[in-house]
């Protein structure tokens, strides 16, 4: 699945907006600040070697469009709101979740869900931006995204691999524009499922190992000089950019996911999202910082429970199996894994059987490392429209997401002489949230 | 009752009646007999109104929505399915009724249902993708139709027989003669199936219906799919010779542009297709690609039924009103 196709509402929200255009040219400005003043960028006293040695991963599950939270994690019996999918026992007792998703049920001793986030966004471009920056957007800052804030928190010397990477089935990659002042280094690089992993990393048939090699040294060797002349952010993050896509040639097994048993692909099924979740966990072992898997088109304004119905299953079973795999191999104690969306949708059932937006009260499921097991953080009212029970909403889950992979959240970032903090400094983590 | 099609004509519809119920409905049916109407609702249960008097009664029994219901020929006798998996029959014509049997029919949800043209057996398709022949009066279960690749969501007997035919979710009806298990002949509906991704099927055979004379079967559902999730489609129906499994020219609406699933097409003993569309309810001419009328109502309808007299049609409404028109 290539999320990024679905535009449900019709909107543009996921076209290059203006925002996006000046982010980019932002980013590549920053770089070239820091560059040119040769900061540090971690200036708090956690440096990035300490926190390498613990090898911690988060993996995103990202459900694009916004899952309904009735029909996932926060599932209501209400005549008028509720819809036609009943709850179910989970592993936790007392904790039920909707029949959509049986697998997962089983899973819940690993798991926490937050029933009670609420933010005041219902745009599609706006809301994703607010979750995935734990920042309000309607500042003039760009902030990056939890992924390039997690990569570089998670940095360490000499990692040959990206430390913010989104997976996708098909397409050719490439580099998104997310990481806002922390420059393109931390930036996600989108990478591929399928056909033995990335494509176009083989070198053209007649061009030898060699003959490539030589060809970049010389490419250093003119940038080099170049660069000694003329400061240039833009040539520093395409060489950036070089030297990495150099690294994941390197690398390219890693990217292939029919290097593993026929058992092993078989029990994450032969979907789309399956082959995400198995090469997630890959690059899971390989201690990959930040790995994001897109689930997307889940904007069921109509006909929500039909579609609900296929899409929940599709995402059960290879998500289930992934926390599993996780768990036996002793990669879910230094795993942190997040089902988010960008908003939850309306108790109101529509005329289309569907359901639109709702920011107010919707849930996030997590698992795995430095959050409490069984846990379930707040609550909504019997009908789903109100927060009854520890209203949370991005900026404090921001913290608590990076708190719980060692970052200490209350620590910023300098760069350019400039000091940003690494998540909003008027909020905190959701403590009881952290194990 | 008599019958008279002569003086049926969609163009001097009127209300009739209006009944409100305080949930939402998904389907309708009237008494063969005339003698009352029933709705299923998103609140579990079934309401009845008295077609004479307007009086109301609610059928407790289900414990999810309620999606599809179907008379007995004799009209005393009411069948229902619902999100809960079950086919109940119901003594209709008690002054409370009262579930005559309970049966478990499929796991997930029951999709559809029909009874036999003398109610000697009942038909039940749904979530598990199969379609079950069961014994009306006690509910043994006389066959299991496997084949659907995907679920199906309608059901039908072919007319005066105890042959059945199914429509599911990805386009395809099945023909299943009565001595049986193995579909007889496969109907392809493809072009009224779309998808969400590679994910969610959109649309398939939503309703099924044979035209009076038994020479035609018509599915109804929706095409032209924009954007699945935000409901961007039209609403359809396709023909074919029952016979030969030729496929008919479409009927849609195409003087009005209506983002809408077909959710049922019923044909008049004179042979106008009546065909729901969003708020609207479309009269076809057999044959006829584009609707002769068209009459508003005010809420989403997503099922109808013909009164016995032909003249009467009912409609339920995502408002939980069940109206009447007269179209004479």
């Amino acid at each position: 699945m290539t999320g990024n196709q679905y535009k449900p509402c019709g909107t543009i929200d996921h076209g290059l907006g203006r925002r996006q255009f000046m982010g980019e040219f932002l980013t590549t400005a920053h770089v070239s600040a820091g560059a040119l003043v040769g900061t540090s960028l971690f200036s708090h006293p956690l440096g990035a070697g300490q926190l390498a040695a613990n090898g911690r991963s988060i993996v995103v599950v990202y459900l694009n469009g916004g899952i309904s939270q009735f029909e996932s994690w926060d599932p209501k019996s209400d005549l008028e709101t509720g819809g036609p999918f009943r709850s179910i026992a989970t592993s936790v007792p007392g904790i039920h979740i909707s029949e959509l998703l049986p697998k997962t049920a089983q899973q819940l001793h690993h798991m926490a869900l937050i029933r009670s986030v609420s933010t005041d966004l219902d745009d599609h471009g706006l809301a994703n931006n607010l979750v995935r920056s734990g920042r309000t957007t309607r500042s003039a800052t760009e902030y990056p995204e939890l992924g390039a804030v997690v990569a570089k928190g998670l940095e360490r010397p000499d990692f040959p691999l990206p430390g913010h990477i989104t997976t996708m089935v098909g397409g050719v990659g490439g580099r998104a524009n997310n990481a806002a002042y922390l420059g393109p280094r931390y930036a996600s690089v989108a990478v591929g499922a399928e056909k033995g992993g990335i494509v176009n990393t083989q070198l053209p048939e007649g061009l030898t190992v060699a003959v490539d090699s030589r060809r970049h040294d010389w490419r250093r060797f003119v940038n080099s000089r170049h660069r000694s002349r003329v400061q240039s952010a833009e040539m520093d993050a395409y060489t950036q950019t070089f030297e990495q896509a150099l690294r994941l040639m390197e690398h390219r097994e890693l990217f292939d996911i029919s290097q593993e048993t026929d058992a092993v692909q078989h029990a994450y099924g032969k979907s789309e999202f399956g082959k995400q979740m198995l090469l997630a966990r890959r690059l899971v072992e390989r201690e990959v910082p930040f790995i994001e898997i897109q689930h997307a088109g889940w904007d069921f304004h109509h006909n929500n429970f039909e579609f609900h119905l296929h899409y929940v299953a599709d995402f059960d079973g290879p998500f289930a199996h992934f926390l599993t795999d996780l768990q036996q191999r002793g990669l879910l104690e230094r795993t942190l894994v997040l089902v988010m969306t960008e908003f939850g949708r309306t108790p109101t059932i529509n005329a289309g059987y569907g359901r639109d937006h709702y920011p107010k009260a919707w849930s996030i499921a997590a698992a795995g490392c430095g959050i409490q097991h069984s846990a379930v953080i707040g609550s909504t009212d019997a009908k789903g429209i109100e927060v009854t029970e520890r209203k949370v909403d991005h900026r404090h889950l921001f913290h608590t997401w990076l708190r719980a992979v060692g970052i200490d959240s209350s620590g910023h970032f300098e760069i350019g002489g400039r000091k940003y903090p690494i998540a909003d400094p008027a909020f905190g983590p959701v403590e009881e949230l952290l194990a | 009752m008599t019958i008279q099609p002569d003086t049926f004509d969609p163009r001097a519809a009127r209300p009739l009646s209006d009944w409100a119920w305080t949930a939402k409905l998904l389907c309708c049916r009237v008494d063969p007999t005339g003698r009352c109407v029933v709705a299923g609702a998103i609140d579990h249960t079934i309401q009845r109104w008295d077609i004479a008097t307007g009086n109301r009664t609610s059928l407790i029994g289900h414990a999810n929505w309620v999606r599809t219901l179907a008379f007995s020929p004799d009209g005393n006798t009411l069948h229902s399915g619902a999100c809960d998996g079950r086919w109940i029959a119901w003594d209709i014509a008690a002054e409370v009724p009262q579930p005559l049997q309970t049966i478990e029919a499929h796991a997930g949800w029951v999709r559809g249902l029909a009874v036999s043209h003398d109610g000697q057996q009942v038909v039940t398709c749904g979530n598990d993708r199969a379609v079950r022949v069961w014994r009306a009066t006690d509910g043994k279960l006389l066959r299991t139709l496997a084949g659907h690749p995907h679920i199906p969501y309608c059901v039908q007997f072919v007319p005066g027989t105890f042959e059945v035919v199914s429509g599911d979710i990805v386009g395809n009806i099945f023909h299943w003669h009565a001595d049986s298990d193995q579909p007889a002949r496969k109907l392809d509906a493809a072009e009224i199936y779309s998808h969400v991704g590679d994910l969610a099927p959109f649309g398939g055979i939503i309703s099924l219906t044979f035209s009076p004379c038994g020479k035609r079967i018509t599915a109804s559902g929706l095409h032209k799919v924009s954007n699945a999730p935000a409901g961007n489609r039209r609403a359809v129906a396709l023909s074919f010779d029952w016979a030969t499994g030729e496929k008919l020219p479409k009927q849609e609406c195409l003087r009005k542009d209506l983002d809408a699933t077909m959710w049922r097409a019923i044909y008049h003993s004179g042979g106008t297709l009546i065909g729901i569309i969003e708020k609207e309810i479309g009269f076809w001419n057999p044959g006829e690609e584009d609707v002769f009328h068209l009459v508003p109502t005010p809420e989403h309808i997503f099922d109808c039924d013909l009164h016995p007299n032909q003249t009467d049609l009912y409609t339920a409404h995502f408002d939980g009103h069940v109206r009447a028109l007269r179209l004479k």
